[in-house]
């Protein structure tokens, strides 16, 4: 009976451990995976970039690690430029905007490389 | 007796084991929040491109931009479209009931005057846009305050007349960068 006893505690004592760090992981996986911060930090160096550019620069940027981490079943815009607001956004519930100060057109395209890298081109052109 | 003992022990170990696991625990869930959750601040970046501009806008080559001063004043119409003149939007996105108020620029023109510790003469005329009252804040401490970037720089005007420039850029933008 005792033995049993003992038994019982270990196994509950075990299971509540791992129960624990179970928890734990999935929170810092959960927490590691969320696309929120590249969102926004995209967005940001992509105002910050326009902000700093001269009428007439191209400025191309490496979508590489972007699409690496984006929704695979979102098929929308992830980067869209509207007056003077860029938004990134890699999945359905998300998006971040951040305004720049610049008073400039920008021509935004995508293009394909060598089949393998996708990049992003700026063309910040003089307001008409 | 002595069993007893021993399996009190063993609970008050079992305790004190939940005990440290919530503390380790409760620590790296707060540095993940912490980590994930504070936005990058890039308001110093900003102001030191916006105030650049503004330099840019006012004096090129060492000399004052035609039509700005105009008998010791500031030409209306250059301080009405300064934004559009320099090419400057203050329009931001819709956040937290932010409404165009984020930013605040003020270009001051004083006379050279190389007998003053600070190289300012007689106020000459000063252009001001944005949002004016977080100027006042600029000089404050404390959270959920604008950030501010003073710079004077040395021009002449197209007679060889003597300036300092005075830019103060704001930029607030504080939910978003705090």
């Amino acid at each position: 009976m005792k033995r049993g006893n003992i038994l019982i505690e270990n196994i509950i004592f075990i299971v509540l451990n791992l129960i624990f760090l179970s928890i734990l992981i999935a929170f810092l996986g959960i927490k590691s995976a969320d696309v929120s911060p590249l969102e926004e930090k995209l967005a940001k160096e992509i105002a910050l970039i326009i902000d700093g550019a001269k009428p007439g620069m191209k400025i191309t940027y490496n979508l590489k690690d972007v699409l690496e981490n984006a929704d695979e079943n979102y098929d929308g815009k992830i980067i869209s430029i509207d007056k003077n607001i860029v938004t990134v956004r890699l999945h359905e519930k998300g998006g971040y905007s951040y305004s720049f100060f610049s008073d400039v057109d920008v021509s935004p395209l995508y293009f394909y490389n060598d089949g393998k890298t996708n990049f992003y081109e700026i063309t910040v052109g003089e307001k008409k | 007796m002595k069993k007893l003992n021993c399996r009190g022990g063993d609970k008050i170990i079992s305790i004190y084991w939940f005990f440290i696991l919530f503390l380790v625990a409760g620590a790296i869930a707060y540095m993940a929040a912490s980590f994930y959750g504070k936005p990058y601040d890039v308001r110093d970046a900003e102001l030191r491109i916006l105030s650049n501009k503004i330099a840019d806008c006012v004096s090129s080559g060492g000399y004052i931009n035609e039509n700005i001063l105009e008998d010791n004043n500031v030409n209306e119409n250059f301080e009405k479209d300064f934004l559009k003149r320099c090419k400057l939007n203050f329009d931001v996105e819709d956040y937290q009931n932010w409404q165009d108020d984020q930013f605040f620029a003020l270009v001051q023109f004083y006379e050279f005057d190389d007998t003053k510790g600070d190289l300012l003469g007689e106020f000459v005329d000063e252009i001001s846009v944005g949002n004016v009252n977080l100027r006042s804040l600029c000089n404050m401490d404390g959270k959920n305050l604008p950030i501010c970037l003073n710079r004077m720089f040395y021009t002449l005007d197209k007679e060889n007349h003597e300036y300092i420039i005075k830019i103060l850029s704001v930029v607030r933008k504080t939910e978003k960068n705090e």
